[in-house]
């Protein structure tokens, strides 16, 4: 028995010194990779692969399907060209583009799904801006109003848009929304609740279709919805603040948002199934009982991409089976029709490369996407893009929409710190959801965001 | 090292004995041979493997690379030993008999210490620094964690799993292994074999299975859940079961499905235990006039405690870890967060790196002590043997 005090004594030495050994093991806060051949302190950012090989490397999230159409979108451009361009997909992009990058084996270019991460490059002049190499001004006048903010870092913009995705879309079930008579284009949200909800209500259906269950990410739907009601209710600078942490999550303005977003998602004669309903119902199956006969529920607040989860002959005769409006404004907010959004942004990261930057040039421009569009689930982030390329009328409504929105915002849980974007704030409003009042979920938030 | 060279004097001193000579010989052509092979064995592994990364395409395609991979694996594994063999044949006998053993570990060990031990004390390392690493913070990761009510929540959730689950699993695997010992043998088998399933599967399709007693659909429409179907066939109304907390019901929920995965093997364990419990005990058991529930408590039971034990440690650990079945049920909401789940989500969706490893160091002080029982109480059965 006397052997363990000593064996005890020998491991907590052991522990000791292992531990001191590698006291000062850190990992460097400044890795620099691939950027040796910068030379004399210009902005030019040099990684990627060999520059003028007439090859260029893209690395981007999405695969599949996608990916093909993606690939087919710049076969024209690469016959012309005559460069090879070479797509990479990683379902894990983030993390892999970090890993890459770091490690100096950077591609030529990234397709960032979202601005969080492109940011973070630009911090650490990683990624080319992109005033050095496109016509800054010819983008902002093509492009929908704000996307270009979206890969704004200081002052300068690191990213351009190759591809838009709208949210602020409402859907509802065609035939028995017009049988209803109900207001196919209401101006506010106090009219959407009066003329269209109530109406719906008072026929004996619940009117609106929410659905938040998505796995881990449980709660995203739901940071969606304050988003929408932020930006309509106090504007685009407001919404800036509020990401960029200038304004507390606390603010009063950020509780009202909640307490708003509350009438559609908590009360149980508005919602199907109430709040159990909500947490419950996958997101991509809420829509799914609006097309019951009769319905269940008519209206659904989501993005273009939820007519990929609509049942499958819905989807084979979407413009007769579906109808959309905007999520209009809100009575007494921000004067302008908001959109809230997001997109795929492509950030260079071999500014030395001219065959690099001719794709850059060509993947941001509004020539960029026409075999894309018309297989379906991709929108321009041009105004000037040819609508006749979208293979239905609800796809070139939803150009429309997006084409005559006075500002786009992106989805702000993205711009957030990722401990609160992709955690704290999906939790706590899935607890919000619960029952949890406003205050003290924006308080909760609050308290989590990353103090430095 | 001491204890090392005085065990293996008495033996060098006999072999001496057979051959004066051996003792004081050096073979330096072994020695050279010995370790100019391990290096340039180590050499064109360490360059073949890093082929495989960087030049995929000179493989043609990746069977190629794996089968490759196997090959010069194991075949460089047996080349290394045997280099190394005659390496450590090359020195003085004496020397040699006892650097042997040592010499055939040091690969395994230097494995171990790398995948296991190193990773160990770098992330106490890192509990000590900031979100991703690169300056230290002191303890402000462990005043954050022990702040933070989530932490607690999940310590408490953890230690409900602890007490319950190791305890029913035990609980019900020896009264199943004691009831299907008393069946005819096909019948034992069958029984066995129904119970035993669930081990072959994993966590989270357990879960999913689960998922499908626990879904909830919106009053008025068809339950497809199992237990709601039940439930509103009684006259209830349909209720989202993982996500009430009173009493805890989500968490106990939860546990269930684990010990429906763990029931199996602490039967096949308990019965295999319970069958080698000597038939002449019970008889005379039976003889002074005991009844089977005496038999039961006082002579099967204390005969069976050491495999009691192993199985409950060995469950206790399994839910000291417990992380798959929460994080694809809940993600720990609704009050459900286990200490493992809530590591997951800061290092990976919140990347909170220091404040993740300083959670890890928590659990792995606590974990410490039971695997230092666990090892204690195996030497001790062994050497009851």
């Amino acid at each position: 028995m006397s052997g363990i005090p000593r064996r005890a004594l020998q491991a907590g030495g052991v522990v000791g010194i292992a531990t001191l050994v590698l006291a000062g093991c850190l990992q460097n806060p400044n890795a620099s990779g691939g950027s040796g051949g910068a030379g004399g302190g210009g902005t030019i950012v040099d990684g990627g692969s060999a520059d003028n090989d007439k090859k260029v490397t893209i690395l981007g999230a999405f695969g599949g399907d996608e990916e093909k159409n993606f690939n087919a979108s710049l076969a024209e451009f690469e016959k012309s060209s005559g460069i090879d361009v070479q797509y990479t997909s990683d379902q894990d992009f983030t993390t892999t583009i970090k890993q890459k990058v770091g490690a100096g084996d950077s591609p030529d270019i990234g397709l960032f799904p979202q601005p969080g991460g492109l940011l973070e490059f630009a911090a650490q002049k990683k990624v080319e801006p992109i005033d050095t190499f496109l016509d800054y001004d010819k983008l902002q006048g093509t492009l929908l109003t704000g996307f270009l903010d979206a890969g704004r870092y200081k002052g300068r913009v690191y990213g351009a848009p190759m591809r838009n995705a709208v949210k602020s879309i409402v859907w509802y079930p065609k035939a028995a929304y017009e049988k209803g008579g109900y207001n196919k284009a209401p101006g506010s949200i106090q009219q959407l609740q009066t003329d269209v909800a109530d109406k719906i209500a008072a026929a004996g259906i619940t009117p609106w279709c929410i659905g938040w269950e998505s796995a881990q990410a449980t709660g995203w739907v739901g940071t969606d919805w304050v988003e929408e009601l932020m930006l309509r209710m106090y504007g685009p600078d407001v919404y800036d603040d509020w990401t960029s942490h200038r304004i507390p999550f606390n603010d009063d303005r950020v509780v009202k948002a909640l307490d708003e977003a509350a009438k559609f998602n908590k009360d149980p004669k508005m919602v199907l199934g109430g709040t159990k309903g909500v947490l419950t119902t996958a997101f991509g199956n809420a829509m799914t009982p609006a097309f019951a006969n009769p319905p269940r529920c008519m209206l659904h607040r989501q993005g273009n991409f939820a007519t990929t989860f609509y049942p499958k002959n819905v989807q084979a005769d979407l413009d007769n089976q579906v109808g959309i409006y905007v999520f209009p404004k809100f009575e007494g907010g921000y004067d302008g029709q908001a959109i809230l959004g997001g997109g795929d942004l492509a950030g260079l990261f071999n500014g030395n490369d001219p065959d690099a930057k001719k794709v850059m040039e060509f993947l941001t421009s509004d020539k960029f996407g026409g075999p894309w569009a018309k297989a379906g689930g991709w929108l321009s982030p041009h105004k000037t893009f040819d609508t006749s390329n979208y293979p239905n009328e609800t796809t070139k409504k939803i150009a429309e929409i997006a084409n005559r929105a006075s500002v786009l915002r992106f989805d702000g849980s993205d711009l957030m710190p990722k401990s609160i974007g992709s955690d704290v704030f999906w939790k706590e409003m899935v607890k919000w959801e619960g029952g949890q009042s406003s205050k003290q979920t924006a308080d909760n938030i609050e308290a989590a965001w990353p103090k430095s | 090292m001491t204890a090392g060279t005085s065990a293996a004097a008495p033996r060098q001193s006999l072999r001496a004995d057979d051959d004066p000579q051996a003792a004081l010989r050096t073979q330096p052509v072994k020695i050279a041979v010995g370790l100019v092979g391990m290096i340039l064995t180590v050499w064109a592994l360490g360059n073949l493997f890093l082929a495989f990364g960087f030049y995929p395409e000179k493989f043609g395609s990746k069977i190629v690379i794996g089968l490759l991979a196997i090959v010069a694996g194991v075949g460089g594994a047996a080349v290394i030993f045997y280099f190394l063999n005659m390496f450590v044949e090359g020195l003085p006998a004496r020397l040699s008999e006892g650097l042997i053993p040592y010499a055939f570990i040091l690969p395994g060990f230097a494995l171990v210490a790398l995948m296991l031990i190193y990773p160990t004390f770098q992330t106490i390392n890192y509990s000590f620094a900031n979100s991703d690493s690169t300056a230290y913070v002191g303890l402000q990761n462990y005043r954050t964690i022990f702040g933070d009510s989530e932490f607690w929540s999940s310590i408490v959730n953890n230690v409900l799993w602890l007490v319950i689950v190791p305890a029913v699993v035990v609980a019900f695997g020896v009264v199943v292994a004691v009831l299907s010992d008393k069946l005819s043998a096909n019948g034992e088998k069958f029984a066995k074999s129904l119970i035993f399933l669930p081990m072959a599967i994993s966590s989270v399709s357990a879960v999913s299975i689960w998922a499908l007693v626990y879904s909830y659909n919106n009053p008025g429409q068809a339950q497809t859940g199992l237990l709601n179907a039940i439930w509103t066939s009684l006259g209830g109304d349909p209720q989202t079961w993982l996500q009430i907390s009173t009493a805890k019901l989500n968490s106990i929920l939860l546990m269930v499905i684990l010990i429906w995965l763990q029931a199996g093997f602490a039967m096949v364990l308990l019965s295999s235990a319970i069958k080698g419990v000597p038939e002449d005990t019970l008889e005379a058991a039976r003889i002074d006039g005991a009844g089977e529930f005496q038999i039961f408590w006082q002579v099967v039971i204390p005969q069976i405690k050491g495999t009691i034990i192993t199985v409950f440690v060995t469950v206790f650990i399994t839910v000291l870890k417990i992380f798959d079945i929460v994080y694809v049920s809940t993600n720990g909401q609704y009050g459900t967060n286990v200490i493992a789940n809530l590591f997951f989500n800061k290092l990976f969706a919140a990347s909170e790196a220091g404040q993740a490893t300083a959670i890890v160091v928590v659990l792995l002080l606590a974990v410490t002590p039971l695997i230092w029982y666990q090892i204690k109480h195996f030497r001790d059965e062994e050497a009851n043997r």
